[in-house]
């Protein structure tokens, strides 16, 4: 076994203007009610989009059908500060409990009425070094498909009037 | 929502390969029809729709309109096709704005 050569990690982050408890509490347990419909990971139609809010939860897809896809589990949780999740996609956007990059969101207050948020997605060399760089350079990028979501709305909304 | 007004009018094809054209630099509308299979009227009706949706800008030369592309428009566009972590944070960060129920105030 070759020893894994580190991989940068994917940094995101958002200033929000609410309370920092707040703000935990949406991107956790309000994950449905803004988690975007169309990312999902299994089977689809999805209706739901759902985080189990607690130590070992999971991030879990319900479609319209009721089949249920797990994507990640919470393997640290101290709310309303930081959480973090075992990202448990390979690099075919397919479940597999077996990846372990790391999605490491924290949370710090700005006052009482503005939170930071920053979301550190890592550890892909975990996954071996191709697999690892193909989901970095995709969680960093467009979420897969998003090409495909771009092309479905442009010929939705292309008003007929091409002569 | 710009992105949403580029999409539209990029949907069409032959605006697609009048956008297209002046990626390679500002142009005049003759240049622009030039090879194109669509009348020039025509191609002055593309280059306003994209001019709306924030893709094109023009400014005037003597009697000519000149147009290029407004990189600031394409910008709008790339972020919201390319980014997945910041997508999720911004769809985020406007549920978490939303405005609360009085008792989240009480505490």
């Amino acid at each position: 076994m070759s020893r894994s050569t580190p991989i940068e990690p994917v940094r995101k982050s958002a200033r929000v203007k609410a309370p920092i408890a707040h703000a935990f509490e949406v991107f956790t347990s309000g994950l449905s009610r803004w988690w975007p419909p169309n990312h999902g990971i299994g089977k689809k139609p999805i209706r739901k989009v759902l985080l189990e809010p607690h130590l070992g939860g999971r991030w879990l897809e319900i479609s319209e059908d009721g089949t249920e896809t797990s994507v990640a589990t919470i393997i640290h949780w101290q709310p309303p500060h930081r959480l973090v999740m075992l990202w448990q996609v390979n690099a075919q956007w397919k479940p597999d409990v077996a990846m372990r990059s790391e999605v490491d969101v924290r949370f710090t207050a700005e006052g009482a009425n503005a939170t930071h948020v920053e979301l550190v997605h890592h550890k892909f060399e975990t996954m071996g070094e191709d697999a690892g760089a193909s989901l970095r350079k995709d969680v960093n990028g467009g979420w897969p498909g998003l090409i495909e979501r771009f092309a479905q709305e442009a010929e939705r909304s292309s008003p007929a009037q091409t002569q | 929502m710009t992105y949403g007004n580029a999409l539209t009018v990029l949907a069409d094809p032959t605006r697609r390969q009048v956008f297209e054209r002046l990626r390679a630099g500002p142009h005049a509308v003759n240049a622009i029809a030039a090879g194109l299979p669509v009348s020039r009227p025509a191609v002055s009706q593309h280059l306003k729709a994209l001019k709306a949706a924030g893709l094109v800008q023009e400014r005037s030369e003597g009697v000519r309109r000149i147009y290029s592309v407004r990189r600031e428009g394409l910008a709008d566009l790339r972020d919201w096709l390319d980014s997945f972590w910041g997508d999720a944070l911004e769809a985020f960060k406007r549920e978490a704005e939303k405005p609360r129920a009085k008792k989240a105030r009480s505490r």
